[in-house]
């Protein structure tokens, strides 16, 4: 048996060498073997930010009720849908074109809209484009899926469709280009690795809102300001959907590094998984001692308050401040939960804690716990408060938080106000309560459980 | 209260002829009491309390007697004893507890004998329970009530079914162990309720596992102040802010001191009582005697407050203190009285763990 490997070990090496070589002549160069290396990872880790959408959709479906859940599992598919051919269409120019002048260009981009991409890389090319509009897109889309918490259970059909429109082709991909495409946050050097800010503030804002102007779901508030609990129909789903966006998220954080090289997309994807776990542990343990139960709920979105913490901060500090970014995200999300409800403002997916607070802590993270060793690495921006590089690092962080927190906000603010005076943002009180699935859809998701002649007390 | 006034009030009770005379004697004290609660020790006050529940529910049997003797069923055929359970048991009746309660009279001589008496005890029991309804006590949601044929019986049966309880200790077994253990004769034939007691602590003696298969059956009932010494208020719904003082901080001394009190083989009801009878059995020190009785006179006080009137004037507890009453002055003394109910209940259950071993 040991004979045997030797003696296949010694014949890969006789061979080896002379594949090399014979690579020189007819076979691909090595730059292309990187190029292609490149592609595949960014392409695979397109696929697995896509696929965050299924757990978008268990997520809200799971912590909403069942009256609804057809309709809320299913528009998601039509607005992934819907939002792919915006961002072909208008989006990605915006985001990522190159055609504006230097002044302008600041601002938004301009060109390639109706993006036709070559059908192969060129030389030069660290990958396709073909792969990068994939993977972006994606982006878009998961940025979307978050603004719905905001408008879970009460929101009409169509408002799906108008807001995809708007928030596709103007909002979401303004806002990437002022941070990734070159526009004035990134000249000044704002540091969104894999986009707290950029995908997870956005959503978030465009949620507040939606939740500002569609007001809370019929009896969430009592009269004297006391809140009830509407609990979620299915806690598996919402257990489940942490797993695959967990899991997607290492597509969304290492796929960031867009590129194989050195392998560094390995180290973003360690503290992805760091972040992620001390956000999951801190908020059990903050519920556990504060409410006197453990509860479930906090315990998932302390998770994905540690993911969306650690998506600006992931490739730019080290595994123990990655481990306390996540842990303060699983407390802050705990409180801020809390606050959210305090003034009266209907969360039901808890967007604004989990992707709100959780995304401007992440941010800021970085203004404190860069390295320069990392900064340099990465090559944007200069190291956090930590690690001797003052204010400066800290001060450009929180800048890009607010002014993109505010853009989104007003524009989502504006956008669905304009549509609440035009056309309405809420369905009736009665389809409200006879469910969005029977209202807006016909059917109920869940038909056997549900009678369709819609008994009020669901 | 005066000497005088107690006199004259049980001479009012007694001279009254129906129910309604009754309910309205009870109104009337009710509301004089609740005049002195803030001011009064609760200790004493739900003793004076419990008096007039007493007084008021003798009385109701004595003219449920009449009334059948009326109606043509004679005076009761053989001794009997009107049993309270729950906080009546305790003597811890709020101004709106609800009627848990029983029947033990005197074993029949042959089947005929057993059937005369079933019938006689059964129109006894529903119209005492009747009458009280009428004085304003409602009945029990679990059925444990007098006019439940279950919960009155002869003294043979009850011991058989006591033993029985004790042999299968389930889950429900359990719960009604926990009952009777607070059972107290309100009226009628002490010899009775005398052989009903040695029974239940016989059987206690013969199954020590019993003690811990009760404090199971308890623990679910926490003491509401988490790990920072704050308060574990309600955070939804109509109660939103406030504090669960039946559930999360009464129950849970009652339960603790029943345990005690049953494992020490004390026959005393009342949690007070129970304290008392603690100390001198030397399970307790004084200093530990001492504070849970300032907790325990609280927990008292605060379940009193927490009852509102409803629309029609009738006293509802729902046992939780609204935000609003949970005033500054208290905060201090129940978040420490809290604490000890909580340190209470881990020894407990630590105890029964040393003893029994884990689960």
């Amino acid at each position: 048996m040991v004979k045997k490997s030797l003696l296949a070990l010694g014949a890969l090496l006789v061979l080896f060498p002379s594949m090399a070589f014979a690579a020189d002549g007819e076979g691909p160069t090595t730059t292309m073997l990187d190029m292609g290396l490149n592609a595949l990872w960014i392409l695979v880790a397109g696929i697995l930010v896509l696929l965050m959408q299924g757990g978008f959709i268990l997520l809200e479906t799971g912590s909403t009720r069942m009256k609804n859940a057809g309709h809320v599992a299913g528009k998601t598919i039509f607005t992934v849908g819907l939002v792919s051919l915006v961002y072909w269409a208008v989006g990605y120019g915006f985001a990522f074109g190159g055609d504006a002048g230097e002044g302008l260009s600041k601002f938004i981009g301009i060109g390639d809209f109706f993006f036709n991409p070559p059908i192969a890389a060129s030389d030069g090319d660290s990958y396709p484009s073909t792969i990068f509009f994939v993977f972006q897109l994606a982006f878009a889309a998961v940025s979307l899926s978050i603004a719905w918490g905001g408008f879970a259970e009460r929101a009409k059909l169509s408002v799906y469709l108008i807001f995809t429109l708007i928030f596709g082709s103007v909002i979401y991909p303004v806002i990437a280009h002022w941070i990734w495409g070159g526009g004035w946050l990134a000249d000044d050097g704002s540091q969104d690795y894999a986009g707290s800010t950029v995908v997870h503030l956005t959503g978030a804002m465009a949620a507040f809102a939606a939740t500002i102007l569609l007001k809370p779901r019929i009896g969430k508030f009592n009269k004297d300001g006391s809140a009830n609990e509407i609990l979620g129909h299915n806690q598996v789903f919402t257990s489940l959907s942490v797993l695959l966006l967990w899991v997607g998220w290492f597509g969304f954080n290492a796929g960031s590094a867009v590129a194989v090289g050195d392998g560094f997309f390995g180290y973003v994807a360690f503290t992805t998984q760091l972040g992620a776990a001390g956000g999951a542990v801190a908020a059990l343990l903050i519920s556990w001692l504060v409410k006197g139960k453990a509860d479930i709920g906090v315990t998932l979105n302390g998770a994905l308050a540690g993911l969306v913490a650690i998506t600006a901060s992931c490739a730019y500090v080290e595994p123990w401040a990655a481990v306390v970014i996540g842990l303060a995200a699983g407390v802050l999300v705990f409180l801020s939960q809390q606050f959210f409800e305090k003034i009266r403002v209907d969360d039901p997916i808890a967007a604004m804690s989990v992707h709100g607070a959780a995304g401007v802590w992440g941010t800021l993270a970085n203004g404190l716990f860069a390295t320069p060793a990392l900064v340099e690495k990465v090559g944007v921006g200069q190291a956090g408060l930590f690690y001797g590089g003052g204010g400066h690092q800290l001060w450009v962080q929180f800048e890009s938080v607010v002014v993109c927190g505010a853009f989104a906000f007003a524009a989502s603010f504006v956008v669905l106000w304009i549509i609440k005076q035009v056309i309405g943002l809420r369905v009736t009180e009665e389809q409200e309560i006879i469910g969005l699935d029977l209202s807006e859809h016909g059917n109920y998701g869940y038909p056997e459980a549900l009678k369709k002649s819609g008994s009020a007390s669901l | 209260m005066s000497k005088l006034h107690k006199e004259k009030r049980l001479l009012d009770i007694n001279g009254a002829g129906n129910p309604e005379c009754l309910k309205e004697i009870r109104r009337e004290e009710q509301n004089r009491l609740v005049a002195v609660l803030s001011a009064a020790s609760a200790i004493e006050l739900v003793e004076e309390l419990n008096e007039l529940h007493d007084a008021l529910i003798g009385r109701a049997l004595k003219l449920a007697e009449i009334e059948l003797a009326r109606l043509g069923l004679g005076a009761p055929p053989v001794p009997y004893a009107y049993l309270l359970f729950g906080s009546g048991g305790r003597r811890e009746q709020t101004l709106s507890s609800d009627q848990d309660s029983g029947i033990v009279y005197s074993d029949p001589e042959d089947e005929e004998d057993a059937e005369r008496l079933a019938h006689y005890f059964r129109s006894f029991a529903a119209m005492v329970v009747d009458y009280l309804i009428k004085i304003g006590y409602p009945p029990c949601e679990g059925n444990v009530i007098a006019s439940n044929p279950e919960w009155c019986l002869p003294i043979g049966e009850w011991e058989r079914k006591l033993d029985s309880w004790f042999a299968e200790p389930s889950w429900e077994n359990v719960r009604y162990l926990l009952i009777v253990a607070d059972g107290r004769r309100v009226a009628g034939d002490a010899g009775l309720v005398e052989r009903w007691h040695q029974r239940f602590h016989r059987d206690v003696q013969g199954h020590p596992v019993i003690a811990r298969r009760m404090m199971e059956n308890t623990l679910r009932h926490k003491v509401l102040v988490g790990v920072f010494g704050q308060l574990l208020k309600e955070r939804y719904g109509e109660n939103a802010g406030s504090l669960d003082i039946k559930y999360g901080a009464y129950i849970p001394m009652v339960n603790v001191f029943r345990l005690l009190a049953v494992q020490a083989g004390i026959a005393e009801t009342s949690t007070i009582g129970r304290i008392r009878a603690l100390e001198q059995a030397d399970i307790l020190t004084a200093k530990e005697a001492r504070e849970s009785m300032e907790a325990f006179d609280l927990f008292l006080k605060l379940r009193l407050l927490a009852a509102a009137k409803d629309e029609e004037g009738q006293w509802i507890g729902t046992g939780k203190l609204p935000a609003e009453k949970l005033n500054r002055e208290w905060k201090t003394p129940l978040k420490k009285a809290l604490k000890l109910g909580r340190k209470l209940q881990r020894q407990v259950e630590r105890e029964m763990r040393y003893r029994f071993g884990g689960r």
